[in-house]
């Protein structure tokens, strides 16, 4: 069923079998209206042409019906191109049917009528007459021969039947008859007479004659013989001779003169022919009724389909348009379009199909170069992740535009997610780069073009100096593109600096200082060793109270330089995991001795984690720190100690956070901003360089340390970074990455 | 078993169906075949039967409107198997033709296949004559092997198709027109 439903859709939508079809239909028409006529050749073919012509009519309808099925599934589906293929049909079918209509109404009125016309009440009765003429004035004919028959009757019947032959050859040729014959009732034939010799067969009449004959004495009528034209036939019936012998009957033949038989012929063709006519009438009319509601119908049918056929061809191109212009609209561009028509609307598909080419061009080479721009974003951003310096990119309105991973890496925090944030939100995300943020605030603006700051940032890595590098881009009209910001971690740097340059004070006060301390204080001792004895008790006394004055100033100085080259020198640190804890106590065993005076308290958080450190270094940054609060609780009553280990989190970063608080006088306001720098010192003795040293060594260990007031004292709170791995496995680890590479630096 | 030539029926039903939409007709039974038989004369098969037939109202007013009215009368001789179907040994058709003429008033009859014509004054004679049969050679012997059993089947009915067109189609979808006797089977050389 599928496959017949798509034949005929196939069938439907192809020219060359419509116009066989309806070259055939025509045909079959023409043949039909030949038959309807009554014509010879194709009379006998009539029924069979009109089954043609109904086969080709269910063929049509079909066809038709698939169509408008197709169209109906169409429209409903709302299909482009079939309201205006639906409009174009109905246009199409009302163009044909209205006149086709109208010309057959007329013809079947004008049909009606002139078959009427043929027929006539006068030709009617002069048919009618002609043939009583006709038969009137064979009548006259017939009854002289039957005179005449008689007469032969009368003669025979003195004639014995042995010369009855003979007697009957006489007789006909004397009477001009083509025939005698005598013949008993039941049929059997006595004796006959023809004129043509090459009968050999009388033509005996049929019973009815003979039983007239019988009856009546005698019959009289016309015997149409075949190929010897019109005949009277005459029966006379033969008086019986005797009662014992059968009736005989004489049966004569005489042709009708040839020119009344051919009339009386001609007279009766017409008249049967005329009388078959009238008789005919009304089947004739419906058979030509018939005949043109066929052609009617097979017209119209051909014209609807004709209708829908060429309503789809013209529709195909609008259709085909669509479909490309939703291909365009989807963004489809290189959709091809087939071009079914060499007319204007073949045309317009072809410039349809060179625009969306054109587009298509177009939109390839957007592509490339878009696929380039993106090559070259690619590989500027592998130049920007391989770059050691952090780059951070930012719009007009301070988006992230762009971070690299060495700026991730230099403030600490994972970046990567942040490009399309705002600034301030890294703020809020991440703490610890606030001091980074709230400095490159104020330079993002349109009038700054260049700028450079220094961050001092804590995070995980420890304390950090960032040294900021910021541009801002040149835009359009003077509003500016955005912000380039370059950061470089230059705590290494600066650390270095700073090194060298205290090594320079370490070398200098070597050379400068400690190389006359020498002469200095052995002169001072010769002086004595020379002049002590000699002197009067009064004088040697004077100088011995300043020799020894100036040996034990050179000795302190010396001391002095001693403490100070090391401090100075580059630090040698072992760093491995351990425990804060342990060396806190151990540290603290020391200074039992203290016992007395101070009270030492230390708490320690439970599991507390592992830091990555020289234990020799943070011994004597314990020592330092310790000998500190001794001497700031010195001469003080119930002085106290103490010292607390606990773990913090800030942000991503876990520290060990140290903090030893005393209950002593407190620092003086001026001096906590330079606490921890060389030499600023309140106390009466020492080198001015313990605070100074335990800084250095936390920030070699990437730490930071600040001190503060308390209400009962004053307290120092240092800060390692915490290894993350648990304590268990602290000696099996390498140690971190980073702190490795800075030690060897 | 009434029987017309399947191709007319299929014919006649669509014209029915398609043309007038009446109802199928019922077939007629105004042909039938009284009596027939064969029999061997001179080496030769002949046929001897008796047909009537009777003409319905509207037939006959065609008649004798001049309307020439054809019958035609099938003869076939098969032999039957059991397996397969029959074997057509010989066919034959005679078709004989039926007029009136008004000025004769006479009822002509001929014969298409021989040409032989007779006039007959009343109807029922020339229908009496149409009816006999007499001697009609179907077969030669020669052609038919002893030892094997044959059959004849004779119909007859009325040509539709020679009829004048008009009608024709009017023929083909009414009951009147379809006027046909059925088979007569009989077995060759004997009666039927």
């Amino acid at each position: 069923m599928t496959t017949l439903i798509a034949w005929l859709r196939r069938i439907s939508t192809s020219f060359i079998p419509v116009a066989l079809m309806g070259v055939f239909m025509l045909g079959s028409l023409w043949l039909l209206s030949a038959a309807t006529e009554n014509s010879a050749q194709f009379g006998r073919l009539h029924i069979v042409l009109v089954v043609i012509n109904i086969l080709g009519l269910i063929v049509l309808t079909g066809l038709i019906g698939v169509s408008l099925l197709r169209l109906i599934h169409q429209y409903r589906r709302s299909a482009t191109g079939s309201r205006l293929t639906a409009r174009l049909v109905l246009i199409f079918v009302v163009m044909a049917v209205t006149p086709v209509s109208i010309v057959f109404y007329f013809s079947l009125g004008f049909m009606q009528k002139g078959i009427d016309s043929w027929f006539d009440v006068r030709i009617d009765r002069a048919m009618t007459e002609a043939l009583e003429l006709s038969k009137s004035a064979l009548d006259m004919r017939m009854r002289d021969k039957l005179k005449e028959t008689r007469e032969l009757a009368r003669q025979l019947q003195q004639t014995d039947d042995g010369a009855l032959l003979f007697r009957l050859n006489e007789l006909r040729e004397k009477s001009g008859a083509s025939e005698l014959l005598i013949a008993e009732a039941n049929g059997r034939v006595i004796a006959s007479s023809s004129a043509d010799p090459s009968t050999i067969i009388p033509s005996l009449p049929d019973e009815a004659v003979l039983q007239q004959a019988r009856d009546n004495k005698f019959y009289i009528g016309l015997a149409p013989l075949r190929d010897q034209g019109l005949h009277t036939r005459v029966a006379i019936s033969l008086e019986q001779t005797d009662a014992a012998s059968e009736a005989r009957v004489l049966i004569a033949l005489y042709p009708v003169s040839e020119r009344i038989s051919q009339m009386a012929e001609s007279v009766q063709a017409a008249y049967t022919k005329y009388k078959e006519l009238v008789y005919l009438r009304e089947p004739l009319k419906q058979s030509f009724a018939f005949t043109l509601f066929l052609i009617l119908l097979v017209t119209l049918l051909s014209a609807v389909w004709a209708a829908f056929f060429f309503a789809q061809r013209l529709v195909a191109p609008i259709r085909i348009l669509a479909i490309g212009t939703r291909a365009v609209a989807a963004g489809n561009y290189h959709k091809k379009l087939p071009v079914t028509s060499s007319d204007e609307l073949g045309s317009l598909v072809q410039s349809f199909s060179e625009m969306t080419q054109r587009i298509a061009e177009a939109q390839d080479q957007v592509k490339r170069s878009q696929r380039q721009a993106d090559r070259e974003r690619a590989y500027l951003r592998a130049v920007l992740g391989r770059l050691s310096s952090g780059v951070m990119t930012l719009d007009r309105d301070l988006t992230v535009r762009a971070v690299n991973a060495a700026a991730s890496h230099i403030l600490g925090v994972n970046l990567d997610y942040s490009a399309g944030h705002k600034l301030a939100k890294l703020e809020i995300d991440f703490p610890e780069v606030t001091q980074f943020v709230q400095t490159l605030l104020p330079h993002l603006n349109e009038t700054e073009t260049e700028w450079r700051e220094e961050v001092s940032l804590y995070g995980s890595g420890g304390h950090k100096i960032i040294t900021c590098h910021g541009t801002r881009l040149p835009g359009m009209e003077g509003i500016p593109a955005g912000y380039v910001v370059v950061l470089e971690d230059v705590t290494e740097l600066v650390r270095a600096q700073r090194d060298a340059a205290w090594g320079e004070v370490a070398r200098r006060l070597a050379h400068e200082i400690k190389n006359p301390l020498t002469p200095i204080q052995l002169s001072a001792e010769r002086l004595r060793r020379k002049y002590l004895a000699r002197m009067a008790p009064k004088d040697a006394e004077v100088l011995d109270r300043s020799t020894h004055t100036i040996v034990q100033q050179v000795q302190a100085l010396k001391e002095m330089v001693q403490a100070f080259s090391e401090y100075a020198k580059p630090p040698q640190i072992q760093l491995r995991p351990l425990s804060l804890g342990e060396l806190v106590r151990e540290v603290l065993d020391l200074y039992r001795g203290y016992g007395r005076q101070i009270s030492f308290h230390f708490e320690e958080q439970q599991n507390l984690p592992p830091v990555e450190a020289d234990p020799g270094r943070l011994r004597q940054l314990l020592h330092n720190l310790i000998r500190n609060a001794i001497d700031a609780l010195a001469g003080q009553g119930d002085a106290q100690i103490r010292i607390t280990l606990a773990s913090r989190k800030e942000g991503s970063m876990r520290f060990v956070e140290l903090a030893i608080e005393d209950n002593g006088q407190g620092i003086p306001d001026d001096m906590l901003d330079k606490l921890f720098e060389p030499y600023a010192t309140t106390k009466p003795r020492g080198t001015g360089l313990g605070l100074a040293v335990v800084k250095r060594i936390v920030e070699e260990h990437m730490g930071n340390l600040f001190a503060e007031n308390t209400r009962a004292g004053a307290r120092v709170v240092v800060r390692l970074p915490a290894l993350e791995q648990p304590a268990g496995n602290v000696t099996q680890l390498h140690p971190a990455h980073h702190a490795k590479e800075r030690r060897r630096s | 078993m009434h029987q017309v030539r399947p191709g007319c029926r299929l014919l006649g039903w669509l014209c029915a169906l398609l043309i007038y939409a009446v109802p199928l007709p019922v077939l007629a039974q105004s042909f039938s075949v009284q009596d027939a038989r064969t029999t061997l004369k001179e080496g030769v098969y002949r046929l001897d039967a008796r047909l009537i037939f009777e003409l319905p109202k509207k037939v006959l007013e065609a008649l004798d409107n001049g309307v020439p009215l054809t019958f035609a009368l099938d003869i076939e001789v098969r032999r039957p198997r059991r397996y397969l179907w029959d074997d057509d040994i010989a066919s034959l058709e005679q078709r004989t033709t039926l007029q009136y003429f008004a000025l004769t008033d006479q009822y002509l009859l001929r014969n298409l296949n021989s040409g032989y014509e007779a006039s007959y004054f009343t109807l029922s004679t020339a229908l009496r004559a149409l009816g006999n049969i007499h001697g009609l050679p179907i077969i030669d012997a020669k052609l038919l092997r002893p030892d094997r059993h044959y059959m004849v089947s004779i119909r007859s009915y009325l040509d539709l198709e020679s009829l004048p067109v008009p009608l024709r189609m009017r023929a083909y979808i009414s009951r009147d027109w379809w006027l046909t006797s059925g088979w007569y089977s009989w077995d060759l050389g004997t009666s039927g």
